[in-house]
């Protein structure tokens, strides 16, 4: 999320795509109806009728995967009548930079693509430069070549009646939508738009986020209360975890891990830091890490400890499609998994079972024994003879049981207490890394082997019992001087000469001197709702990021009722009711001064931005679809790589006809190991269900209550009809098309039982992320004999 | 009857109206006993007695089947009987009206002439009138209780003050019929008990039955 | 005190059902997973360990509008309640609250309440004593009248998130409903208010999207004149007779007694 929670109530209209808050995050709906209550409007766009739809005052049908269509039609609207926020736009975007010659855009591939290796040179899609260096604009957006410009000509085939075409929905509710969204355009006017999995799991997923950037930069939507890309994080602490490197590309605060081809520490801060911005910083930032690494042992001689970190294949991709991948060519021998489930979570789950098989060792650390943790047994569709895997289970405890933070998806870093000690032999997970850590640093303690001098050179200081002292580990997030040991109080102090340290920039000044600030329960909303003694929220407590744009060229607020930091020329720095998220005295002699973006070179916001698929956001048909795409004769995004061809099925429309997408109800949680084990959770969703269209239910003689058959390429999966109003057909340019949905939630094991979704998903994913197209494949259905 | 002579009887009533009587008598005891305590907090105690309130309502269910059989057991054993009850009930004459007067007299035990009667008296046939009706009330509302699932709900909330008042009048009668056999008119608990009552009781309590009963005697020999 | 109510505006609701779940908790009420409704409903109806269901309806209304129709299905807490009325072993009664109560102590589980109660919310649940032995008892929602005492508000009110349920003010929270009412005119032409008064009005107060009727509700409920007649006539009556034809054989007992001690035995009554 850009902005947060409670901030949600200060918009005039709220889109939801993609997500299903009152479904998925109900609490949001605290906020989302006091919204409402104020008179915003609130929109649904969904393949189905959700409860989010229930509660909207406009609901509009969404073919799974084709939200660039949507959302490019809208771009195509508001450019056409000129409803944008013009100073917005001109000012803080990069709208007026005029782009390289070498651009174009031809049938739905951009230049600079190579066919063979499927991917872009995104060095071509630079700007015009001066002979000084400096990007050329044009803040008349005139000129043919400027980003503005080259954008409407982008998007002006995503006409009213392609883009219904396209994604099925209502022309006139399409229109409806455009023009209550566009309205939030009008200076002081904000509109949000608040997405989720159901934006991201698509081989277009990036993308999609792309477009609602894009959609809110041309309105003014960024760093205003009430206006935002808001990411509604699944699970309560999924923040906090991408936040400390959870995925394979990060370390800690979202910067890069080295690659082998990354010989030298100053090579690879060179290859990873932009030449302005506020990240020409990073040195700082990894330097400081590197020192909360490995302490004394990172010295200034051994390039800071660099090489004691483990460095990924260049150019190798290890997502967790294509771990699977190399888990089924056995390329690796074992496997450790913290509260995974990937048997009912994962793409092609039929598949995942028989890649698990060709580990020697798996351990799972879980409250519940979970269908991954029993991949072995018949009832998973193993061999349990055959299966050689040593399958170990640890049993970890509830959040309720242990002490530390979470981080939502405002960013707010909440520290929580112990409310019952662990059950049985059950411990937290830091409790069990610490107690691995040290019984391995006890057996290499002595190996003269170079290659093991990672481990040993790592320091791990959180004392000498099985349970680490996590008041230490709060303290070493944050980083303290490694001289005087004092906390560092901002990441603006963090040094790149190995004087300090930070386990994890963004979040220092967390733990400044003695106080714990993710501790910290003061309810008093000093305006706005940023409530900025609650928790604490990074970087530097900021609640609203990019909030410099709340305020208009000369520091004053777009509206009176939406202040979040103005200048104050008196005091000579920003005030308001927010901390800046922009150099606190940085005022109008600054040229700087109209740059809110701070993390982005040129402080502009990227209108116009080379991610792996292209700079504008460009409509792709999934990897399994229905009708052949009607922007371009590109079917699938081409960016997009193919992994393990064995385990890559892809399903044909004429065999598959239906349109199927997956998501999640309120009662379960992801793959249910915890809520199906809860029986007042489990009464409450006790079966796996497939919703399904009263149309389509005539048409396949499937009547209440039935029990019904989906298959997919993948495989195919039983479970209850349910018939619903909810779900229509669609009816598209040429042809309808039948569209059902389902539960992801289920599995063999616990109180509630049923069919794993995601036996039918594909194993494909995101050309950025890798994120998997769970959102929208082919399928087929049957009545059950 | 002291004087050890076997006072002449006369057949009054037969095996089939006898048992029809005492399972009705019966049933209606247990049905009432097993009611109580729900009917009056002051007899909670009862429930116990039953096992709990499950056992007095298993109780209540299995004398409720046996209350609906005397009618049947009648009309198969003793269908002349029964046709006699019958004839009798209906008939209303001067001497049964003048009947009542003279019977409170008596129920009190003042100084009472009462008229001749009918093989029921005036008194028997307004206690069988009072039980047909609550009977029906009872075993009507109480199947209605029992299987609410196929009554329209008016039916079954109508039920209980039926069921209810049904009780209440049916213990005023029971109690008043128990009372006058027991201590005003003893000797016809032989009639109910053995089927026969002595003449002596035929010719004070049913003049116009003993009266017949000569007149067909005279008959008899005559033919 | 002032009169307190609860107050459910089904328009603000999002059917996420943690008032289910919160009753279950602060109760300790087993789960009770059901066969497939056919919807995402999870309980048909209110059973004795279910006190408050959430219900979905799905309907396409008079002006083509598709409408999903949630609803916290509960217990009213009626003002004239007929399972008051209903039972036999007063073991039902109002408390100050307004709430509607079973004593467990006294209640025997005869059922009459269950079929006396117009909205099927009151239902007997069965227990299983030390010795094994089943048991009866009439369960439903108290509105926590428990924590009622303790100055908390009810269960499900703390988790709603919606402010769909509300436990405030009878005055302030009736004016607010009348003004919600008016709100939401617009998309719900037959939204009312329902606080029948054919039964003195309820303690639990609904604003309902639609028709009563479409809830499965009934349109004006009254007590019925049956409960009337049953709960302040029959019973006191029937207790009465039962007392005056006691009395009555009593009496004569006694006065039998005196008249024969006097020697006036005539009247052919005793012919020994």
């Amino acid at each position: 999320m850009t902005n947060h929670w409670n901030d949600l109530q200060y918009a005039d209209v709220l889109m939801v795509i993609g997500a299903n808050p009152a479904e998925n995050h109900p609490i949001s709906f605290r906020w989302i109806s006091k919204a409402i209550e104020k008179g915003a409007k609130l929109i649904s766009v969904d393949p189905r009728y959700t409860r989010t739809s229930q509660m909207a005052n406009t609901y509009a049908q969404l073919r799974s995967g084709t939200d660039i269509a949507f959302i490019g039609g809208m771009i195509n609207y508001i450019l056409e009548n000129e409803l944008y926020h013009k100073e917005y736009v001109s000012a803080y975007t990069n709208a007026s930079y005029i782009v390289d010659d070498q651009y174009s855009f031809k049938d739905g591939i951009f230049n600079g693509y190579d066919e063979k290796t499927r991917k872009y040179d995104k060095k071509q899609w630079g700007f015009k430069k001066d002979k000084e260096d400096k990007i050329i604009k044009d803040p008349t957006l005139k000129d043919p070549r400027c980003v503005f410009q080259l954008m409407k000509k982008h998007y002006s085939r995503y006409d009213i009646d392609t883009v219904v075409g396209v994604t099925g929905t209502d022309k006139e509710t399409y229109k409806e939508i455009c023009k209550a969204y566009a309205s939030t355009g009008e200076v002081g006017k904000a509109g949000t738009i608040l997405y989720a999995m159901g934006g991201t799991q698509h081989t277009v997923g990036t993308q999609n986020i792309r477009s609602y950037a894009i959609l809110q930069l041309l309105l003014g939507n960024i760093g205003i209360a009430g206006g935002g890309v808001n990411a509604l994080r699944g699970e309560s602490n999924v923040q906090g975890s991408t936040d400390f490197g959870l995925l394979y590309h990060n370390v800690p605060g979202y910067m890069e891990v080295p690659t082998d081809a990354d010989v030298t520490y100053q090579g690879f801060l060179d290859r990873i830091t932009p030449k302005s911005g506020y990240l020409t910083n990073k040195p700082k930032f990894y330097t400081s890490m590197l020192k909360s690494f490995y302490g004394d042992n990172a010295t200034k001689q051994n390039e800071f400890g660099y090489h004691f970190m483990p460095k990924l294949g260049a150019g190798k991709d290890y997502s967790y499609i294509r771990l699977f991948d190399a888990m089924y060519r056995k390329e690796f021998e074992g496997l450790m998994m913290f509260g995974a489930n990937p048997v009912v979570g994962g793409p092609h789950a039929s598949q995942s079972i028989k890649s698990l098989a060709n580990l020697k060792w798996m351990v799972s650390i879980d409250l519940f024994e979970t269908e991954t943790s029993s991949f072995w047994k018949k009832e998973a569709g193993s061999d349990p003879a055959s299966v050689q895997t040593e399958v170990i289970f640890l049993p970890a405890c509830s959040s309720y049981e242990k002490e530390g933070s979470v981080t939502n998806s405002g960013r707010w870093m909440q520290y929580r207490w112990q409310a019952i000690k662990p059950k049985g032999e059950s411990k937290a997970d830091l409790e069990i890394v610490h107690m691995l850590a040290r019984r391995l640093k006890e057996l290499y303690k002595n190996s003269p082997n170079p290659s093991d001098m990672s481990l040993k050179a790592l320091t791990w200081n959180y004392g000498e019992s099985d349970h680490p002292d996590i008041d230490l580990v709060c303290r070493e997030i944050n980083g303290y001087d490694m001289k005087t040991k004092q906390q560092i109080k901002s990441f603006g102090d963090l040094k790149d000469d190995g004087s300090t340290s930070s386990g994890c920039w963004i979040y220092c000044g967390f733990y400044p001197e003695n106080e714990n600030l993710a501790k910290r329960r003061d309810n008093t909303n000093e305006g706005m709702s940023n409530f900025l003694n609650w928790s604490y929220a990074w970087p530097a407590n900021r609640r609203i990021l990019y909030n410099r744009a709340s305020s208009d060229l000369n520091g004053k607020a777009w509206s009176k009722d939406r202040v979040g930091i103005v200048w104050n020329s008196v005091e000579g720095k920003w005030k308001g009711n927010d901390i800046p998220d922009f150099a606190a005295t940085k005022g109008p002699d600054d040229p700087t001064f109209i740059d809110p973006f701070i993390m982005i070179a040129g402080g502009k916001g990227a209108l116009f931005a080379g991610i792996n698929e292209g700079p504008f956001p460009e409509h792709y048909e999934p990897y399994e679809n229905p009708i052949s795409n009607a922007f371009s004769s590109v079917q699938l995004n081409p960016a997009v790589q193919f992994g393990e061809k064995a385990t890559n099925a892809k399903g044909d429309v004429s065999k598959y006809p239906i349109v199927a997408t997956t998501y999640r109800v309120s009662e379960h949680w992801q793959s249910g190991s915890m809520t199906r084990n809860v029986p007042w959770l489990a009464e409450l969703v006790p079966h796996m269900y497939i919703e399904i269209s009263e149309e389509l239910a005539k048409e396949k003689g499937i009547a209440y209550k039935d029990r019904i058959i989906v298959s997919s390429a993948r495989g195919e999966i039983e479970a209850y009809a349910l018939i619903t109003k909810r779900f229509k057909p669609y009816k598209l340019k040429d042809k309808t098309v039948h569209h059902i949905g389902m539960p992801w939630h289920f599995g063999y094991n616990g109180i509630a039982t049923g069919a794993t979704a995601n036996v039918l998903t594909p194993n494909i994913g995101d050309a950025n992320t890798t994120i998997p197209e769970f959102k929208a494949f082919l399928c087929d259905i049957r009545r059950a004999k | 009857m002291s004087n050890g002579k076997t006072p002449k009887t006369i057949k009054r009533f037969n095996k089939g109206f006898i048992i029809a009587h005492w399972v009705n008598a019966g049933a209606f005891f247990t049905l009432y006993i097993s009611a109580l305590p729900m009917y009056t907090e002051f007899f909670d105690w009862l429930y116990p007695v039953f096992g709990g309130p499950a056992g007095a309502r298993l109780i209540h269910r299995i004398a409720a089947v046996a209350f609906m059989l005397p009618l049947f057991i009648m009309i198969i054993f003793d269908f002349k009987g029964f046709k006699n009850w019958m004839k009798n009930i209906f008939s209303w004459k001067k001497h049964d009206l003048m009947f009542f007067p003279q019977f409170l007299r008596e129920f009190f035990g003042l100084k009472a002439k009462v008229p001749k009667q009918d093989f029921f008296n005036a008194g028997e046939k307004v206690n069988s009138w009072l039980m047909i009706v609550t009977t029906l009330m009872l075993i009507s509302s109480g199947l209605v209780m029992w299987f609410p699932a196929f009554f329209p709900s008016v039916v079954v909330w109508w039920a209980y003050p039926i069921h209810n008042i049904g009780l209440g009048l049916a213990v005023a009668v029971a109690v008043g019929h128990i009372y006058m056999s027991l201590v005003t008119a003893r000797p016809s608990m032989r009639g109910i008990t053995k089927g026969d009552v002595t003449e002596e009781y035929a010719k004070d309590h049913h003049g116009r039955w003993y009266d017949e009963l000569q007149e067909e005697k005279q008959q008899r020999k005559q033919a | 005190m002032a009169d307190y109510i609860k107050f459910v505006d089904v328009t603000k609701c999002d059917g996420c059902r943690a008032c289910m779940v919160a009753c279950k908790n602060w109760n300790d009420l087993p789960a009770e997973p059901e066969e497939f409704t056919g919807s995402i409903q999870s309980h048909n109806t209110l059973t004795a360990n279910t006190w408050n269901v959430i219900t979905y309806d799905e309907q396409v209304t008079a002006n083509g509008n598709f409408e999903w129709l949630f609803r916290h299905k509960s217990c009213h807490h009626c003002g004239e309640a007929f399972c008051e009325k209903a039972c036999p072993e007063t073991a039902i009664s109002h408390t100050k609250f307004g709430s509607v109560v079973v004593d467990a102590d006294k209640c025997v589980g005869c059922g009459y309440c269950v079929n006396n109660c117009q909205f099927g919310v009151i239902q007997l649940a069965t227990y299983v004593d030390k010795k094994g032995k089943e048991y009866r008892k009439a369960q439903k929602c108290d509105l926590c009248t428990g924590r009622l005492e303790e100055g908390l508000r009810p269960a499900c009110v703390t988790s709603c998130h919606t402010n769909c349920l509300v436990y405030d003010d009878k005055d302030k929270v009736l004016a607010e409903a009348e003004k919600r009412l008016a709100k939401i005119k617009e998309r719900f032409p037959n939204a009312n208010i329902y606080n029948p008064s054919g039964i003195k009005g309820t303690t639990t107060v609904y604003l309902l999207a639609d028709k009563p009727t479409v809830y499965g509700l009934p349109e004006d409920p009254k007590v019925a004149l049956s409960q009337i007649v049953w709960k302040d006539y029959a019973q006191p009556l029937g207790k009465m007779m039962l007392g005056a034809t006691t009395m009555a054989v009593i009496g004569a007992a006694i006065s039998t007694a005196i008249n024969k001690g006097k020697g006036e035995h005539e009247g052919g009554q005793d012919h020994e």
